[in-house]
């Protein structure tokens, strides 16, 4: 009968190799606590970048630089992001664009109660809209679409009629362009519109497409009032 | 600053590891090792000591980036800075920081990959007349092939990206490296130069 005398050197090597790795592996557990990247509630939001309008002209937008990586919950001095993906020929984004005006001349502390203070008194909601163009028929928009839907002038049309027509007042926060989809197929967004509330931190807390139930309004309230 | 020393702790060792599987390295080394270890005065077992210091770099290197990229996803910075040379750019782009089959994060794969080196390494440095030994230098060798057409993928993204992660390439480099140090153990191999008789008899011979 024959006997693998070789096979212990292997054995020895291979557990050394294994104890090495484990050793790696605990040290990297004790020394970090990492957070995966995704749009689901608790992991860290993708970047957001591109061209942003923002009612006077186009300039380079990334929402990384706004992130307050040391911001802890309670904190009411940091500000959140809502982020909104939409196609300005898509109905249902042209049916809430009314809704997501009111919502974000809120919490954005641009309406103000008679003192002349912010309506809203919690932490501030900076609202940003990712302008996607998508696959569909009729669905081809342009810079100048995305202006006439955010600021409703010009003669561009928005789902079959001028965009300067649609529903709620004009938009006083940054549109990006979005229309080659990088940003939508980065936060995997299912369908437009979708919402992802963003803590200062640029941790996602809440998405539309987990909460369906809830609305944006009510989602803010419930989250940025939240005490530590 | 800090940075670059860490990047030279890695690259002493690798530079080391690479002279002593050259000729070069006998005559810079070779006299202080057989100092300590009279059978080092093998070609073969420098060599093996040379493969050996490589692969346990590139493990510890692909720790180290691994370690860079759980701590800018927790929003921490480590190596950012505003030249060409920025890890954390590179490591915190969540675009490209995980392989795009399986997800893993690319630390982890430099773990497997320079772990599986090192079994090879150390097992054939212990056994090197074993049946086997041979024929998982060749394994080794296809391995860290393989691993090149990974480098390019992860030199072209740091190219689309512009910033170049100087600890992912010190692992790259660790990759090539241990190519060349397998290549040239089959070369040894061949030329009847692997066992430590061979090489007395030849030696005494001179």
């Amino acid at each position: 009968m024959k006997h693998d005398l070789e096979a212990d050197v292997r054995t020895d090597t291979g557990i050394k190799i294994l104890a090495l790795f484990f050793a790696a592996i605990m040290f990297l557990a004790f020394t970090t606590d990492p957070i995966a990247t995704g749009t689901k509630a608790g992991e860290r939001a993708p970047n957001l970048e591109g061209m942003a309008y923002n009612g006077s002209g186009w300039t380079s937008f990334e929402m990384s630089d706004y992130f307050i990586t040391n911001w802890t919950k309670g904190d009411p001095s940091g500000e959140w992001m809502l982020v909104e993906f939409m196609d300005t020929d898509c109905t249902f984004c042209l049916r809430a664009a009314g809704e997501v005006a009111q919502n974000s001349n809120y919490f954005m502390k641009i309406d103000k109660d008679n003192d002349g203070t912010p309506a809203w008194k919690g932490p501030t909601v900076n609202f940003i809209a990712s302008a996607t163009q998508l696959d569909i028929p009729n669905h081809e928009t342009s810079r100048e679409e995305i202006v006439g839907f955010r600021d409703k002038t010009g003669d561009q049309e928005c789902g079959g009629s001028a965009c300067a027509t649609r529903q709620g007042g004009a938009h006083a926060f940054v549109y990006i362009d979005d229309i080659d989809q990088d940003n939508m197929k980065a936060w995997k967004v299912p369908g437009t519109p979708a919402y992802y509330l963003v803590q200062p931190d640029g941790i996602v807390a809440w998405s539309s497409s987990e909460n369906s139930n809830e609305e944006v309004r009510d989602a803010i309230f419930r989250l940025t009032l939240e005490e530590e | 600053m800090e940075q670059n020393f860490i990047l030279i702790a890695y690259i002493v060792p690798v530079v080391v590891g690479l002279l002593l599987m050259t000729p070069t390295g006998a005559s810079l080394f070779g006299n202080l090792l057989v100092s300590r270890n009279p059978l080092m005065v093998h070609a073969r077992r420098r060599h093996m000591l040379g493969m050996n210091l490589v692969a346990i770099t590139g493990f510890i290197v692909s720790v180290h980036t691994l370690w860079i990229t759980n701590k800018i996803s927790e929003g921490g910075n480590v190596c950012s800075s505003a030249t060409v040379f920025s890890c954390d750019d590179v490591l915190g782009n969540a675009a490209y920081n995980t392989d795009p089959v399986f997800g893993l994060s690319w630390g982890l794969i430099g773990m497997v990959a320079f772990g599986a080196i090192l079994f090879i390494t150390n097992s054939v440095n212990k056994e090197p007349d074993a049946l086997w030994a041979e024929r998982y230098l060749k394994y080794g060798m296809y391995m860290t092939g393989a691993g090149l057409a990974v480098i390019a993928l992860l030199v072209s993204y740091e190219i689309q990206m512009g910033k170049i992660c100087q600890f992912c390439t010190m692992a790259h480099i660790s990759n090539v490296v241990a190519l060349f140090g397998f290549w040239k153990a089959g070369q040894m191999h061949d030329r009847g130069q692997w066992n430590d008789e061979a090489v007395v008899e030849s030696e005494s011979k001179e």
